[in-house]
């Protein structure tokens, strides 16, 4: 009977546990797979996440005008399972904290995220191409040194000519 | 008389549409546990479409539950907010284009908020009553212009 007192006096003095959201701050875990983020300077467009994702929520083609690849997100029909950022090689894509997903009907086939990247030239036949990204190189090879740097901005055609040409 | 003073608790009514329930849960979180209590936005959950003034529905609207739905909808008042929870009803989410699928919902009524998630997260819920709760009011005045 005292510990009952004691847990109700202690609780009566206690502040609400209710969590004030819509007027004040809440919590939000670390690791909570909200929204998804894109970070364009490490994408190399290798169309992964469109591939793992079970919804169909990612986008990935070539740009209309040929200039670069675009990558499109659309929010409403997401499942949040956090395939695409497991499997991004250059962590290019992940789930951020964010959780504010109620829109409003006139915005739902409105993309979250419109972006995408660019083709850079090759520096021999000044062809298209995609561009290399130092998280990749940096995965690939124990040290990048100068030749690396050399074949890394070579279109694959040139780089398998360069390549025959040494031996 | 009492018009003036309904408008600020409307009552919510939810409908499943074959859901797998991990969106109805977090609905209940939203609702019955002082942690996210949604009946500081003025909201109370009420058992019969007769007296609902904000419907959430939850599910992909599945073959066997369509005619449901569209029986309970029918019994819902105007001036009524419909408020689609979960990717299922706004998309189809996992299960658009399967054979078993008649949804998405704004298909067969006009949906005002979307809130994504799979499922959602009681504060997303809670943005969402928020919204629908501001469009509601307008309908009300638009109504009582009418």
């Amino acid at each position: 009977m005292a510990g009952f007192f004691k847990i109700a006096i202690r609780n009566f003095l206690n502040s609400p546990t209710t969590d004030p959201y819509p007027f004040g701050e809440t919590f939000t875990p670390e690791n909570y797979r909200g929204i998804i983020d894109y970070t364009p300077e490490l994408c190399i467009g290798c169309n992964t996440c469109e591939y793992v994702c079970p919804s169909g929520a990612i986008r990935v083609r070539e740009k209309e005008d040929g200039s670069g690849i675009s990558f499109s997100f659309w929010l409403n029909t997401c499942s949040h399972c956090g395939n695409c950022g497991y499997y991004c090689p250059t962590d290019a894509v992940f789930n951020s904290n964010d959780f504010h997903t109620a829109r409003h009907q006139s915005e739902k086939f409105i993309p979250t995220i419109d972006d995408g990247i660019s083709y850079v030239q090759c520096s021999n036949c000044k062809q298209k191409m995609k561009r290399p990204v130092e998280a990749l190189l940096a995965r690939a090879y124990e040290e990048i040194t100068e030749e690396v740097r050399h074949q890394t901005s070579l279109c694959p055609e040139c780089r398998r000519m360069k390549r025959f040409e040494r031996m | 008389m009492f018009s003036k003073y309904a408008t600020k608790s409307p009552w919510l009514y939810r409908i499943n549409t074959g859901s797998c329930n991990g969106c109805d849960v977090e609905l209940a979180t939203t609702a019955l546990i002082p942690r996210f209590d949604v009946e500081r936005l003025g909201c109370k959950y009420t058992g019969s479409p007769k007296h609902a003034d904000i419907v959430l529905v939850t599910g992909p609207v599945t073959v066997r539950s369509e005619n449901y739905l569209i029986r309970m909808l029918n019994e819902i008042p105007d001036p009524r907010v419909i408020v689609a929870i979960g990717i299922c009803p706004i998309s189809g989410g996992i299960y658009r284009d399967s054979y078993s699928i008649r949804g998405p919902l704004d298909k067969h009524v006009e949906v005002d908020v979307n809130v994504s998630g799979c499922p959602v997260r009681p504060q997303s819920i809670l943005d969402g009553v928020a919204q629908a709760i501001g469009i509601w009011k307008d309908k009300i005045k638009q109504f009582h212009e009418a």
